[in-house]
């Protein structure tokens, strides 16, 4: 009896408890489920930050798994429209310019027609500068970056947030493109790949906080870091004050940071500020040789390696083809002349020794003719003994000559004739001209 | 702003829409934001995923559908940027949360308080951005009140400009 009373009130307790955790849940299930929601966020977004040796807080470079197919997925919902969109802009674009404007195009294609056999013929000669200047590099030991592939992209779409200076263009990596590659315009770097979906990719502008660049001012040659600010303008960080920075002087790329090649156009230092946070330190903010802000094509360079396309190689190979035949002409003028000159006896050889020279050699019938020698000493020419013996009234036998006297001194061989001993000086006195 | 006895809040209408428009008006709103900085250059001073939040949030009165829809905005804003995904999408949420649990409790039919409360809220999110950065992660980052204020003002007008066109998507009974 106690039994089932207790069992009773018991179910009674559990039923009454039920019912209040019911209550309490549908009660507070909105707040619970923000709670939920809340929580979920915050340990997703403590799983993508690290702390680095500094101390300070930052993003990983690069995404885990599953935050890159979270911006994978929103990035293949939002891509298509924003094609459709961009498409559709430059179709109205392309209906204006290629169907309705065209004035003067005919003038216009003779013109381009003209410049463009004029700059093949010049790109001929520079890649071949380019050439010969990157051999003499490599020979130097010296590593430099050139520019030898680009892929040319649109941009169609941005972060649409102003702390996010990141935007995505319609190339990926089914085009070739991968992280860290340089994007440039022809006015100037613009920023670097920070992810690649299949056919999209998503880039990093110079004037983000988080981007960094290095940095070289044209005139004084001081280094720095490129990175944003608050207000999306690209600044120079971590230098110390200057007198010489002036606003003007032309800021380029350094190239030590492995992702710009070095000589690029950054942009122009617009002013000087102080540094907020460190003494004698100076913040240089740039404006942007690029257009940030209206980008429509840009760059991604691809390759710094050479690789050449089909219509280069064809150049080079005009321009090599055309130094060949040059250098043809010069091999047969070359061996001409080392013809002409086996023919031709030589002074000296300086691969046989001093007494078996071609001079030695007597089986040449006609010797070069040699000038007499003089009769009497004067200030320029010293006397010369008087004949004696055998070869008297000969004057002077070939071997007596002055070349052949000229030829064992350099020899090292000196004569040991009497006659040549009793000379005064073998050495002409040359009067001193002032 | 007359606010709501208890009895009376059954008689709030909640506004129901086609699900096109459920499915489109979100994925056009991010479209647009992703795409219109292109055309205004650095003056992003609009947010049309937290616009639709609350504009969602008021009409519908359910807090747990406007959460929703705040967070999974918000994630997608976060997806589309390069940081860490998570700081947009619980700012939204909480103006989601927020948005419905006052249209429960006051009058919001009137345009022009829906404005301010877009106004107000645009500030709030800013505030939770900027306590999730410096507090909750510890991160440095420069920040511009006045961009945000302006960012504010932005957003009240779109709310004004918008919220009557959505007005016209609501199913009539």
């Amino acid at each position: 009896m106690g039994g089932q009373r207790c069992r009773l009130l018991n179910s009674r307790c559990a039923r009454t408890t039920d019912t209040a955790v019911e209550s309490f849940f549908s009660r507070y299930r909105n707040l619970l489920a923000l709670l939920a929601l809340l929580v979920v966020q915050i340990v997703g977004l403590a799983v993508q930050v690290r702390r680095v040796d500094s101390g300070r807080a930052t993003f990983d470079a690069r995404d885990r798994a599953g935050v890159r197919l979270i911006r994978l997925w929103a990035n293949a919902i939002v891509s298509p429209p924003e094609r459709l969109i961009h498409a559709s802009k430059l179709g109205a674009a392309g209906l204006w310019q290629n169907y309705l404007d065209l004035r003067h195009v005919r003038q216009q294609n003779q013109q381009l027609q003209l410049t463009i056999d004029r700059l093949r013929l010049e790109q001929a000669a520079l890649l071949e500068d380019a050439r010969q200047g990157q051999r003499l590099q490599a020979m130097l030991g010296f590593r430099e970056k050139y520019i030898y592939k680009t892929v040319a992209a649109q941009v169609i779409g941005t972060s649409g947030s102003s702390q996010s200076q990141v935007f995505y263009i319609d190339k990926g990596s089914s085009d070739g493109l991968a992280r860290d590659m340089a994007v440039i315009t022809p006015d100037g770097i613009v920023g670097k790949v920070r992810d690649v979906f299949p056919r999209t990719a998503q880039v990093l502008a110079i004037n983000d906080q988080t981007s960094g660049a290095g940095v070289i001012l044209e005139t004084t040659r001081i280094r720095g870091i490129l990175s944003g600010n608050a207000a999306g303008q690209p600044e120079i960080i971590d230098i110390l004050a200057d007198q010489r920075i002036k606003p003007g002087e032309k800021v380029l790329t350094a190239g030590g940071d492995e992702i710009f090649p070095r000589g690029l156009p950054v942009g122009v230092v617009e002013k000087i500020i102080p540094d907020p946070n460190r003494d004698s330190f100076i913040q240089v903010i740039v404006k942007p040789a690029a257009h940030l802000d209206r980008l429509d094509e840009v760059l991604v360079i691809t390759s710094t390696q050479p690789q050449f396309s089909p219509q280069e190689q064809q150049d080079i190979a005009a321009s090599e083809a055309l130094k060949g035949s040059e250098a043809a002409a010069l091999n047969e003028q070359k061996k001409a002349s080392e013809i002409m000159a086996e023919r031709l006896p030589g002074l000296i050889d300086p691969n046989l020794p001093p007494d078996q020279q071609p001079l030695k050699d007597n089986s040449n019938p006609n010797p070069p003719p040699q000038p007499p020698l003089p009769l009497h000493p004067d200030r320029f020419t010293p006397a010369v003994a008087e004949p004696s013996g055998p070869d008297a009234g000969n004057g002077s036998t070939p071997s007596d000559s002055p070349a052949r006297q000229n030829a064992h001194r350099s020899a090292g061989d000196r004569p040991k004739s009497p006659s040549t001993a009793s000379r005064p000086s073998r050495e002409p006195s040359h009067p001193r001209i002032p | 702003m007359s606010v709501l006895a208890a009895n009376d809040r059954r008689e709030i209408e909640v506004h129901s829409y086609p699900l096109l428009v459920y499915a489109l008006v979100p994925l056009a709103a991010l479209v647009l934001q992703a795409w219109l900085p292109r055309l205004v250059g650095p003056y992003v001073w609009f947010d049309l995923p937290l616009v639709v939040t609350v504009y969602f949030s008021l009409s519908r009165r359910n807090p747990l559908q406007g959460m929703l829809l705040g967070a999974a905005l918000g994630l997608f804003e976060d997806a589309l940027s390069h940081h860490a995904i998570g700081v947009n999408g619980i700012a939204k949420t909480v103006a989601g949360f927020l948005c419905a649990s006052i249209g429960v409790r006051i009058d919001v039919e009137n345009h022009t308080i829906r404005v301010l409360l877009t106004f107000l809220l645009s500030l709030l999110c800013s505030g939770i951005y900027l306590f999730i950065y410096r507090v909750l992660l510890g991160m440095d980052m420069e920040w511009r009140g006045f961009t945000e204020l302006f960012a504010a003002i932005g957003n009240g007008l779109l709310a004004f400009l918008v919220f009557p066109l959505l007005d016209r998507a609501q199913i009539r009974e």
